[in-house]
């Protein structure tokens, strides 16, 4: 049993070792390198989905001094990361169908970081999560500045990874104050530890909290650690970027939420404040929104709202019985919207990711209906317009939010929201209601059209599936 | 027999919709397709017309449970309040596609696909699945407005699109507030609106739900101050689609009041019912007046069609049963009516290429069907004795002055504003001089005659003999007002003197 729950993390990172030894072979064709990563991911995929795990399970804890826990919430988080790896996948082969700068180590190390990410949601003690983390981060910062020859790339990873590693440091000292707090870095030792003793009353362990939360609060680009976001974003190669956005954001909200519940006091103290900074991401993230005029970018900010809902979520969130099945609803609602969205992008954004602005769509609708009324699809789940997914994701956040007596907060939530629909709709009108310039043309053979025919179906699907609140 | 009979309302139309939209056809075969969709959901409407008891509770009751864990459920029903209003959203699109030939296939998808969710809105009993088909119903309009409208549609489009979907987004945490309530006061969750009407609300959520609730409801009927999207919409929107908004959205703005609002948040409804009636009056004044300056005929009708939805949300927020059934009666009156002068205009627009009133005249002397039937319409829609709009705004008027004298006496004069700017158009359009242009102007066909006389009759009857239709919905709107009465009551006579204030006040 214990090896079952690890196995998807195993068949993930070994999958992501041979690919890398088989990159040697000069032999091994574009093509077949992407068919041998989805192989290896839905093989992970259909390995997590059969793993059962309705209580609370210890892998290894006696070897592994319970270093690691997984439950039906780190198993669905799990699921979300493998399949956002697999689409990125899909869509790296479309990707670089037309953009050529690939070589088989791409799908390896989406592979490593999928890896990382599996770790990191199944994280139970401090050091395991920072080495979890870091195995994810630095695939990524590799990924992001796989382009070499780009200047815009090389600038998006070094304001990446200075960044990152900043946060990476912020999270050790953290770590450090509350081993000297806790006298442990285990998640249960540390809330046996504060249910004796309040929260305030040790200076080491309140600043352990903020430091590492202040981590967490980087990696998924909550106000205000979101600065980075839309650089970064636009300036990885496009199947990075829906990588990022979706599976990045899952693992780490996974942990986080691990993280905060495990007391309620812990969560009592910081509720407040993530409170004010869930109202900021959202704004914030709107603000930056509105201005953009490159789809990447649009698609950066309104990654950094998300984070906002996600936020209201986390406030709203009970400590006792956490079934987390809000956050994780949501999170594959948006991730499915998400990658469709770049998936639809990899085929139609040409050479170097030449469509890349709202200009460049417009009258899609005229020459290729079928990718935009998918795009519009996305558009209206992410803007949570029933009966997509995002609009099932909304209601339970809201529902959560004034379950717990934030009224306030669900209000705010609903303001921002209106306030997205203006670049969602954006893109819709410029694909309808305008007459096209061009002809759209496409290259090579593709995987991606798939790929976005399946996640439009999706957004329906996740629609129709209820979650227990 | 009659189990399925509202899904397959809603779902014939839709899916004929995705139909005509994926498979390639023509567009005749396209408008052929949604006819025939049209007539069927008629033919159905019908059936539950006739079999329609009007005791007071739902009947053709349907319910499948969607999420039991959060409580929502697929529920339909059609009681007294919302009988005449699926009537209207039954039985008066296949005037449309009679009527209106120009368009292409794309446009009749959107037309069925907006019919479903309308019909869908009015017949559902949860409140989640009631907002599904509302935000549902928004899509194809805006589709339709922004890509077969005039020459400002865009602005339009986004006007409209913005306005209903702000208004909406706060009606969802509303409702998510209710239901969230429901489950506190009874460990169940539910948002079917039999189990809601039961619920105790009070303090400050309560009343900010309201208002979110009314938010949405004011932005689509419209009522005064929210209406500044629906001239510029009507107008640019192509003539199907302007005749879809008026006759059959901004109703279902209005029925969702008296469904949803009125038993839920009777305290509230009460406390806040003089405000909101003085913006009906305001806005019936107002969009009165701006209708007479109108040299767009389309314009002037859309200013018209706001300034009637004025009083007929009057009606609800008067609060007794003379008001309240007026105001249901209003509903398919104002549908009809206003449905057929807005077709009418249609065919104007496309046998003249224009809609400029002063670019026209003498219409009656060509085309005198034409003009008898535009004359029956207007003067319902003026309200007419003898025709359906007489007994809607008079129940109306009548229980506007039980309520508050000031403000049935404004409503009352304000009826006079309509029939100026009414006959003072007919007389430009239809009389005075011929022109080059409506020289050429011919009558209406025998199948245009044909598709309008029935509902021509239908004015006519409903102005008559209202009393078989009066009797299904009665019974409803008393049960409705049951509660909301007893709370008005003890809101004038509680400590809390926010009314008695209001009414010393006027």
């Amino acid at each position: 049993m214990d090896f079952i729950v690890l196995f998807p993390l195993i068949v993930v990172g070994a999958g992501a070792i041979i690919l890398m030894l088989m990159a040697s072979m000069k032999s091994l064709s574009e093509g077949n390198t992407a068919l041998a990563a989805l192989g290896v991911l839905a093989l992970a995929f259909a390995v997590q989905l059969m793993v059962s795990t309705t209580d609370n399970l210890t892998p290894y804890g006696g070897i592994f001094n319970g270093m690691l826990v997984a439950n039906s919430f780190t198993k669905v988080a799990g699921l979300i990361i493998i399949a956002c790896g697999f689409f990125s996948c899909l869509i790296a082969q479309s990707y670089f169908t037309q953009n050529r700068f690939y070589s088989a180590e791409f799908y390896s190390l989406i592979m490593f970081a999928a890896c990382g990410m599996l770790l990191l949601t199944m994280a139970a003690e401090l050091i395991t999560l920072f080495i979890a983390l870091e195995i994810m981060s630095l695939a990524i910062y590799v990924l992001v500045g796989y382009d070499r020859a780009s200047v815009k790339r090389s600038e998006a990873v070094l304001k990446y990874l200075m960044l990152g590693a900043f946060a990476g440091a912020f999270f050790t000292m953290g770590t450090a104050f509350i081993y000297g707090a806790a006298n442990s870095t285990r998640f249960v030792d540390i809330a046996a530890h504060l249910d004796t003793t309040s929260f305030l009353d040790s200076p080491a362990m309140a600043a352990g909290a903020f430091l590492v939360i202040v981590a967490f609060l980087f990696k998924v680009a909550a106000f205000p650690f979101h600065a980075w976001v839309v650089d970064v974003y636009d300036g990885a190669p496009l199947p990075v970027t829906g990588f990022m956005a979706t599976a990045v954001k899952t693992a780490v909200f996974a942990v986080f939420a691990n993280f905060l519940i495990i007391d309620g006091g812990l969560k009592g103290v910081w509720v407040e404040y993530l409170y004010y900074i869930a109202v900021l991401t959202m704004f914030a993230g709107n603000l930056i929104a509105i201005g953009q005029n490159n789809l990447k970018r649009m698609l950066a900010a309104s990654g950094i709202v998300h984070t906002g809902y996600l936020l209201v979520a986390l406030v709203a969130v009970g400590t006792d019985n956490f079934t987390g099945g809000v956050i994780l609803y949501y999170l594959a609602a948006y991730a499915v919207s998400t990658l469709g969205v770049f998936a639809a992008l990899s085929y139609l954004g040409g050479e170097d990711e030449r469509r890349n602005s709202f200009e460049h769509f417009k009258g899609l609708a005229k020459v290729r209906p079928y990718s935009a009324a998918a795009i519009t699809i996305f558009m209206l789940s992410m803007a949570g317009i029933p009966p997509t997914a995002g609009f099932m994701g909304k209601f339970y956040i809201i529902a959560d939010a004034i379950r717990a007596g934030y009224m306030m907060l669900a209000v705010l939530a609903i303001a921002s929201s209106v306030l997205s629909m203006w670049y969602y709709l954006r893109l819709v009108v410029m694909m309808y209601f305008q007459e096209p310039e061009e002809e759209f043309e496409t290259a090579g053979m593709s995987l991606a059209p798939i790929g976005t025919a399946v996640l439009a179906v999706c957004v329906f699907a996740i629609g129709f599936y209820p979650v227990l609140l | 027999m009659y189990e399925n009979i509202l899904t397959v309302m809603i779902f014939l139309p839709i899916l004929a919709g995705f139909g005509v939209l994926l498979l390639p056809m023509k567009k005749e075969a396209a408008r052929a397709v949604g006819l025939v969709a049209a007539i069927l959901v008629v033919i159905l409407g019908l059936r539950i017309f006739f079999n329609f008891t009007g005791t007071g509770g739902f009947e053709f009751v349907q319910r499948v449970e969607l999420f039991d864990s959060v409580g929502i459920s697929y529920s339909l029903g059609v009681d007294g309040i919302s009988f005449l209003v699926l009537m209207a959203g039954a039985c008066l699109f296949p005037m449309a596609y009679l009527l209106l030939t120009t368009k292409s296939k794309g446009f009749y998808a959107n037309m069925l696909i907006a019919q479903g969710a309308m019909i869908g809105a009015i017949a559902a009993t949860d409140m989640i699945l009631f907002y599904v088909f509302w935000e549902i119903m928004l899509l194809p309009i805006f589709f339709m407005i922004g890509l077969y409208g005039g020459p400002s549609r865009l602005h339009a489009t986004l006007k409209i699109t913005l306005y209903t979907i702000a208004g909406s987004l706060f009606m969802l945490a509303a409702i998510v507030y209710v239901g969230v309530v429901y489950h506190q006061q009874t460990g169940v969750w539910s948002f079917n609106i039999a189990d809601l009407v039961a619920l105790n609300l009070a303090g400050g959520p309560a009343t900010a739900a309201f208002i979110f609730f009314m938010f949405a409801f004011a932005i689509k009927i419209p009522l005064f101050p929210f209406h500044t999207w629906l001239p510029d919409a009507y107008t640019e929107a192509p003539t199907a689609a302007t005749f879809l908004l008026s006759a059959i959205m901004a109703k279902i703005g209005v029925y969702a009041v008296i469904r949803f609002v009125l038993p839920i948040f009777a305290e509230e409804f009460a406390r806040f019912a003089l405000l909101l009636a003085y913006s009906g009056v305001i806005g019936m004044m107002y969009c009165g007046i701006a209708a007479i300056a109108q040299q767009d005929f389309k314009r002037m009708l859309a200013f018209s069609s706001a300034s009637h939805m004025g009083i007929i949300a009057l009606g609800i927020f008067c609060m007794n049963l003379q008001a309240l059934t007026g105001t249901l009666y209003q509903i398919v009156a104002h549908a009809t009516s206003t449905g057929v002068l807005f077709l009418l205009l249609g065919i104007i627009e496309e046998r003249m290429e224009t809609r400029t009133i002063g670019d026209l005249g003498g219409i009656a002397y060509k085309a005198p069907i034409f003009a008898t039937f535009f004359a029956v319409a207007m003067l319902a829609s003026v309200g007419l004795p003898g025709t359906s709009g007489f007994i809607g705004e008079f129940l109306i008027i009548l229980g506007a002055v039980k309520f508050n004298v000031a403000i049935g006496v404004l409503a009352g004069t304000t009826l006079i504003i309509g029939v100026c700017y009414m006959l003072w158009m007919f007389q430009r359009v239809f009389f005075e001089k011929l022109n080059e242009r409506t020289e050429k102007f011919a009558d209406l066909s025998p199948i245009e005659t044909m598709t309008i006389l029935p509902i021509i009759v239908l004015i006519i009857v409903m102005g008559v003999y209202p009393q078989p239709f009066l009797d299904k919905v009665a019974p409803a709107a008393e049960q409705q007002l049951a509660q909301v009465i007893t709370e008005q009551h003890q809101v004038a006579d509680s400590t809390n003197p926010l009314m008695e204030q209001l009414e010393q006040k006027n």
